[in-house]
């Protein structure tokens, strides 16, 4: 699915979280967005998802407008933060009720899961928790596969490596990988482990401030870790 | 609460100079200071001027209520008992009324412990401080609006002016006593929500074997000792004008024996308020039923588990189910509102409509807390809509079946009570489904300590339509078709039951035009 965002601002009080002119995402491209807290990464993600409306500009999914259609919905998965979990909910409940009402069967659902149970170790299925009582490494987990269960052609990930075990990151990394690799889908991460997101993505970009410093491409730098490392290292020696 | 945790952080730092005395009094301003500015800066409060402004002049209605009638009853001529007497030995009704008024007062000190949990203060000390600042709350002087007044008009040409104070610092004290019985039940309700019958029937107890006299009262307390709790406040009340030491005695003894009980389960509560752990465990039914009403169906076995898992939701849901049967069973099964046609559909309309009047003014709050899952499926807050909707109209079945015995009995007809029914659910639960496009204040679902920021000039004004709007058009159908009106109100009911599909969509488009501003309303006062 190719996303194209133009000319987005949005603002909080007096503090420009997102001021992009244009940047565009092709399809079956992974993405990863990196830069400090407040950089605008989440800001983005919930423009793209409609969730919150930009003082201006336009965000397409596929040519769709987000903010006048739903359809986009069908094909989309994200998880950026408890607020798409039902925490009153069992894992079990939870991603049943999302494969009902996205019409999957039970063998579908039932198939999907299997093919995370690596990742979920035992712990998120059988144990008759509810998500508000699971550790929240686990509740991390079950938002993720909630986003992947119905294979969308756009799965947004808003810092997947946080509270996850080193097994389950490297895990999900496989599984993320695999899944572009399978669906062509286009993901869009964003994460403060650099590491682990130049591994994964095609694509990084830099945010800071609400704005696009950089747009790295893993076929033409290849050194992309230092190159970040080395803004954020100049940037703190600016602030001293 | 977190607002000022900055501003006490150094406590001990700067106060350990002075003497233990001036220390704890220094910190006693500090945590009260503390503890006002995180009242003033509530989020919900800040949120929403609207209800602030509508509570100041709330009070100021009050206030001027309590001051006419205490003028009012004051100047009365009772004859052969004088009209103080008379009020001052009902005075368990006052005490009664203001413990009702109460339950607007969530938090216990075992709560308000919470957020200074970290700092080098002694729990003992800070419960101590809740339970002094409980005395010296402006809530305390409610009545005395009242009874000051009534005292005034009534009281001073017999026992001065003297008396006039002592009478009110006496019933101030009486209240503060009061204050502390309820704080003991609302710690003992965090427990478990059973012990909301106590109060029901300790209050309904006194007044009746305590105040009445009647046939049953002298057969429970013999025909020589009737009304011993009219004569009992009658005298206290009078001993309190005559500045008697017995009526400062009484109350002062009584308030320190509550405050000690207070205290030990204050203190006893403090981990089960803030770390109490949950139930890990949980039995998942699949509720099969609902499985051939697809998506719809998915979100009416939400909202079941909800009302099951969710403390705060079971709890409003409880309140909701206990009112219509109670007000169902006296509409149904006595004579109270017979006499009037129109008094009688009023009345059963409410006994329909009571559940969804407590559940659904706050429909889409609890949603709050996970609106994102929401709005990032398609058409999904109106399944959720429409669930609701569903949902509600099963529930109608309790107040009909409870008033079929009164159709057996000959009391009331079939009719009457379908056409209640149908009007409740084709007029009064869309109203009331307005709700949705209004609502922007998440609920929290599972925590003891609520405290909601209330509902702003648009809820109140739509929760207000859709509860009395109803009740103009009944009365000009009853004027109209008077025995033809449960006929005119069923095919009206009926219209607005089929026109489901319209007036459901149109509040799901209102919703969605509103949806930017609600969703950052949930998401600011989400975990607060």
């Amino acid at each position: 699915m190719k996303i194209e965002l133009t000319d987005i601002k949005k603002s909080f009080g007096d503090k420009v979280a997102l001021n992009i002119d244009s940047y565009e995402v092709n399809d079956g491209e992974v993405i990863g967005l990196v830069g400090n807290n407040g950089a605008g990464k989440t800001t983005m993600f919930r423009v793209i998802l409609d969730l919150i409306k930009p003082e201006s500009g336009v965000a397409l999914l596929d040519g769709i407008n987000p903010a006048v259609s739903e359809e986009w919905k069908e094909y989309t998965g994200a998880y950026v933060d408890s607020g798409f979990l039902i925490d009153y909910l069992t894992p079990e409940e939870y991603f049943s009720l999302i494969a009902k009402i996205t019409n999957m069967t039970a063998e579908e659902l039932e198939n999907r899961l299997h093919s995370f149970k690596g990742f979920m170790n035992d712990e998120v299925l059988g144990q008759n928790t509810l998500i508000r009582n699971l550790s929240m490494g686990n509740k991390q987990k079950v938002g993720i596969i909630a986003a992947m269960l119905t294979r969308p052609k756009l799965l947004i990930l808003d810092e997947p490596f946080n509270f996850l075990d080193p097994t389950s990151q490297l895990l999900i990394k496989q599984i993320i990988e695999k899944y572009n690799q399978d669906t062509g889908a286009t993901i869009i991460i964003s994460s403060h482990n650099l590491t682990h997101t130049i591994d994964i993505c095609t694509r990084v970009t830099l945010l800071e401030h609400g704005r696009i410093i950089k747009d790295y491409d893993k076929t033409t730098h290849k050194d992309i870790i230092s190159e970040i490392e080395n803004y954020f290292i100049e940037n703190m020696k600016k602030d001293e | 609460m977190n607002t000022y945790l900055t501003t006490s952080f150094n406590l001990d730092k700067k106060l350990e100079n002075y003497p233990a005395i001036i220390r704890k009094w220094k910190l006693y301003r500090l945590v009260n200071k503390c503890k006002n500015i995180s009242d003033r800066r509530h989020p919900a409060f800040e949120q929403n001027r609207a209800m602030k402004w509508l509570g100041y002049l709330g009070a100021i209605l009050w206030a001027c209520y309590l001051i006419f009638f205490g003028v009012l009853i004051g100047t009365l001529d009772n004859g052969s008992i004088e009209i103080f007497d008379y009020v001052n030995g009902g005075l368990i009704f006052f005490l009664a009324l203001d413990f009702i008024t109460r339950l607007l007062l969530v938090d216990t000190p075992a709560q308000e412990v919470k957020p200074f949990r970290l700092l080098n203060i002694s729990s003992k000390f800070l419960i101590n401080i809740f339970l002094i600042r409980r005395t010296t709350t402006l809530f305390n002087t409610l009545w005395l609006f009242f009874f000051f007044p009534f005292g005034l008009f009534s009281t001073v040409k017999y026992y001065g002016l003297t008396g006039l104070f002592s009478y009110c610092i006496v019933l101030w004290m009486i209240f503060i006593v009061n204050g502390y019985w309820y704080l003991i039940w609302r710690t003992l309700l965090n427990k478990n929500f059973m012990y909301i019958i106590i109060p029901l029937l300790m209050y309904t107890a006194l007044i009746y074997i305590g105040v009445f006299d009647d046939k049953y009262t002298r057969m429970i307390l013999g025909a020589e000792h009737t009304q011993p709790l009219f004569w009992m406040f009658l005298w206290f009340c009078r001993w309190a004008l005559e500045i008697n030491p017995l009526a400062y005695i009484i109350p002062v003894t009584v308030g320190i024996v509550l405050y000690f009980v207070n205290y030990k389960i204050q203190y006893a509560s403090i981990y089960r308020e803030i770390a109490e752990v949950q139930e890990s465990k949980v039995k998942s039914r699949e509720m099969a039923l609902l499985n051939r009403f697809g998506v719809v169906g998915e979100y009416i076995k939400l909202d079941i588990k909800s009302i099951m898992r969710n403390k705060v939701i079971r709890q409003s849901f409880i309140s909701g189910l206990t009112c219509t049967i109670i007000l169902t069973l006296c509409s149904a099964l006595t004579p109270i509102y017979d006499n009037n046609l129109f008094m009688k559909s009023y009345i059963s309309m409410y006994c329909y409509c009571a559940l969804a009047a407590i559940t659904l003014t706050n429909v889409m709050c609890p949603e709050g807390n996970y609106i994102d899952c929401l709005m990032s499926r398609k058409e999904s807050v109106l399944a959720l809509l429409k669930a609701k909707y569903y949902f509600n109209l099963v529930m109608m079945i309790i107040p009909f079946s409870i008033f079929m015995i009164s159709v057996v009995c000959g009391k009331s007809t079939i009719i009457e009570s379908l056409g209640c029914l149908l009007f409740t659910a084709g007029l009064v639960l869309p109203g009331l489904l307005q709700m949705a496009v209004y609502n922007k204040t998440t609920q929290p679902l599972n925590v003891k300590l609520l405290k909601t920021g209330g509902n702003s000039k648009t809820q109140i004004i739509i929760s207000m339509l859709a509860l009395f709007g109803p009740m103009i058009i009944m009365y000009v159908l009853n004027l109209l078709f008077e025995e033809w009106a449960p006929w005119m109100m069923g095919g009206m009911g009926l219209v607005g039951i089929l026109l489901e599909p319209i007036w459901l969509r149109n509040i799901y488009n209102r919703f969605m035009e509103r949806r930017y501003s609600n969703m950052d309303g949930f998401r600011n006062t989400r975990n607060f």
